[in-house]
């Protein structure tokens, strides 16, 4: 919907711009164009009038002759003029121009007269000047200018006019804007469908645009993108699937034939009447079998993952709550005493919620346990701390033990692990466990961050998002 | 033995593999389970539940006529007796089926024959309680009655408050185990239990005035700084 209101707003925006510019561009040109004819049009400098003003100055009575003078006579060529004066009381011409045409009269009645000053004299056009009681008649060439024979205009009209051109304007651009607007939302109720399914198609491939109107064939082209997406999708997840059945499959069937491998094997460890050496050779089998279930279980469980196919059973934890049992039933499996377990959580903290699997999670945290053990076979102390770091809850594991090289630390955090490498890539992590954290922290929302401990060791910090305050 | 008559007890195995009945048999005849009997099908086992009426069911899940689930669904319909599934289906929907249909344990293979024993003891502690001649929870400086909710210190009886006595039937059940805070506040004050770790000490101190020889230096119910309480008995 943003798209399409950010559409309107640009549409709108040029119409205005566009009218604007508009209005602009006219009135400069008006006035270039004023300007340009400011003599013809107006009563310039070499306008009508003026001209018939200097040719009458110019025109000098001597005796009982009239002369006009040189400058007159140009101002009269360079207009293609023609000059009469004409008597007072008489109406007869005591003086004219030598290029006066043919047909204009020698004498003018009074009507001829009225005439003649309004407007044309043989539709040679004609401009009037008072020489004393006399009349200067000065006729222009037929199509020099064009004159109006009626210009009186009542008052009010006048009066009006500014009222009338704003509500002119006002008219004009509400009968712009009223066609825009009908024109645009026609477009847009066939664009409006368009954008709607493009918008939907990264999270919804199920859209469907109605397949008529102006743009039939761009929504033809959406459903068919929303069908190919369909079907590449249904593939993938056929294969993901597929992919995490066969190492289910796998798993499973391995873990009949490992139980009798791990049950012998702890049997006869246990054999009074089996040799020192034989029952040593039965403890290494019990405890690689031990290891390859833990491996099968990892396994699955990180392609599960890795392919989206296993179910998150998420609900309300007290990750404080979560983490304490974690620890404590760590510390009562641990008989010798080997990898204390040191709480580090403030006193204060005594709720942080999130929600999550909490099976997920006791895995992950107790990967992370086992880490810390494996890698410190002689023992170390295990420090266990629930924090709230803005709007995330971090679950950190850390140890005091051998700890891992700048270049073992870069390796874990960059290397790609074989079961998400998509590339020939010979560096590839191998181990699972870490994998299998990070994967489970993804599917919770949150991320997994790996340091070296500031007691000397590793240490490990799962982030989850909190529980929305409203919900805890 | 104390548990020498769980021995004696009745239990019927059931998977398709004949060399883990076999196997299985042998861990528990070395343990001295020597009442057993073996099922290899849906058929065999509920003829062998109707009859022989075992007092404890190992239960695999795939079996060639029917599964475990349904199998054990129809059996609740007559009878209650412990289940516990032994299966190659570890996902955690079979886990919470099994467990759902009222199994009281899910081994997923491959197991430990430590593990099963362990599982399968407890399984059977549990459901015949009432053979067992429980006596008095003996403590360094004193004993529980729970019976009575007293602590019974030389001659005298010392009266357990409401909350006292939830505390150390929690405790006491995971004797020799860290039990925590979180744990141990559900047990008193119910679900939701935050915020309520100063009333805990408070109680903690007060049962240690009942229990203990020294209260200020406990050597029955121990401090696991943050995490939790460890009630420690008299073997």
């Amino acid at each position: 919907m943003n798209s399409v209101l950010k559409l309107i707003r640009r549409f709108f925006g040029i119409l205005v711009l566009s009218l604007v510019f508009g209005i602009v561009l006219n009135v400069g040109l008006w006035i270039a164009y004023i300007s340009k004819n400011q003599n013809s049009i107006l009563n310039g400098e070499k306008g009508p009038w003026s001209r018939a003003e200097m040719i009458s100055a110019e025109l000098q009575q001597e005796g009982e002759n009239y002369v006009l003078s040189e400058n007159g006579l140009q101002l009269l060529k360079e207009a293609g003029a023609w000059v009469q004066l004409i008597e007072n009381g008489s109406g007869k011409v005591v003086w004219s121009s030598a290029n006066l045409p043919q047909e204009i009269p020698d004498a003018y009645t009074y009507a001829e007269m009225a005439s003649a000053v309004r407007g044309y004299v043989k539709d040679y056009p004609t401009v009037s000047v008072g020489k004393g009681a006399d009349v200067l008649l000065i006729g222009y060439p037929k199509n020099a200018y064009w004159k109006h024979m009626s210009p009186m205009f009542d008052y009010q009209i006048i009066a009006r006019f500014p009222t009338f051109l704003l509500l002119f304007c006002a008219g004009n651009l509400l009968f712009v804007i009223l066609v825009y607007a009908v024109s645009v939302s026609g477009v847009l109720k066939a664009v409006k469908p368009i954008i709607e399914g493009i918008r939907q198609l990264p999270e919804n491939h199920q859209v469907y645009v109605k397949e008529t109107g102006l743009l039939s064939q761009i929504a033809v082209s959406i459903n068919q993108a929303a069908g190919q997406l369909r079907s590449q999708e249904y593939v993938l997840k056929k294969k993901e699937t597929a992919r995490a059945n066969w190492i289910a499959g796998v798993s499973h069937d391995i873990r009949t034939p490992l139980s009798m491998v791990m049950g012998y094997a702890g049997q006869l460890e246990e054999d009074e009447e089996l040799s020192k050496e034989n029952k040593r050779k039965a403890h290494v089998i019990r405890l690689q079998s031990l290891r390859m279930k833990n491996l099968i279980n990892d396994l699955n469980l990180a392609s599960k993952l890795e392919y989206q196919v296993q179910p998150l059973h998420s609900g309300k934890i007290n990750a404080v709550a979560f983490l304490r049992k974690m620890a404590v039933d760590f510390l009562n499996l641990d008989g010798e005493d080997k990898y204390p377990v040191e709480w580090a959580t403030k006193e204060q903290v005594s709720a942080v919620f999130i929600r999550g699997d909490e099976e997920l999670l006791k895995r992950a945290v107790s990967n992370l346990i086992c880490n810390a053990q494996v890698h410190n076979p002689k023992g170390c102390i295990i420090t266990l701390e629930v924090k709230q770091i803005q709007e995330m809850c971090c679950l950190a594991v850390s140890d005091d033990g051998v700890g891992v090289t700048e270049e073992v630390l870069s390796a874990i955090q960059k290397k790609p692990h074989y079961m998400v490498c998509d590339s020939q890539v010979k560096e590839q992590s191998h181990g699972l466990g870490l994998l299998i954290v990070r994967q489970i922290a993804q599917a919770h929302g949150g991320r997994v961050e790996l340091s070296h401990a500031p007691q000397g060791g590793f240490r490990a910090e799962i982030f989850l998002p909190l529980l929305p305050e409203k919900e805890s | 033995m104390k548990q020498d008559y769980l021995k004696k007890k009745k239990i019927l195995l059931v998977d398709d593999e004949q060399e883990i009945l076999y196997m299985v048999q042998g861990i528990l005849a070395h343990e001295g389970y020597l009442n057993t009997r073996t099922a290899g099908t849906v058929r065999e086992a509920m003829a062998a539940w109707k009859e022989w009426k075992p007092e404890l069911v190992l239960l695999d899940v795939m079996l060639p006529d029917g599964d475990g689930f349904e199998f054990l669904e129809a059996a609740r319909a007559f009878s209650d007796i412990p289940v516990l599934f032994l299966s190659a289906r570890g996902e955690d929907e079979d886990r919470f089926r099994g467990l759902g249909l009222g199994a009281d344990d899910y081994l997923v293979k491959p197991f430990l024959p430590k593990e099963l024993l362990l599982r399968m003891t407890g399984i059977l502690r549990r459901c015949y309680k009432e053979e067992e001649k429980e006596d008095l929870l003996r403590l360094a400086a004193c004993a529980l009655d729970f019976q009575r909710a007293e602590v019974v210190k030389g001659e005298h009886r010392i009266a357990l408050t409401a909350k006292e006595y939830a505390l150390l039937q929690v405790l006491a059940r995971n004797a020799g185990r860290i039990v925590t805070i979180d744990m141990l506040c559900e047990a008193v004050w119910g679900d939701n239990p935050f915020g309520y770790e100063n009333s805990l000490m408070a109680h903690i101190r007060r049962i240690r005035e009942k229990i203990e020889e020294n209260p200020s230096k406990p050597v029955s119910l121990i401090t696991i700084k943050g995490l939790g309480y460890k009630l420690k008995v008299k073997e």
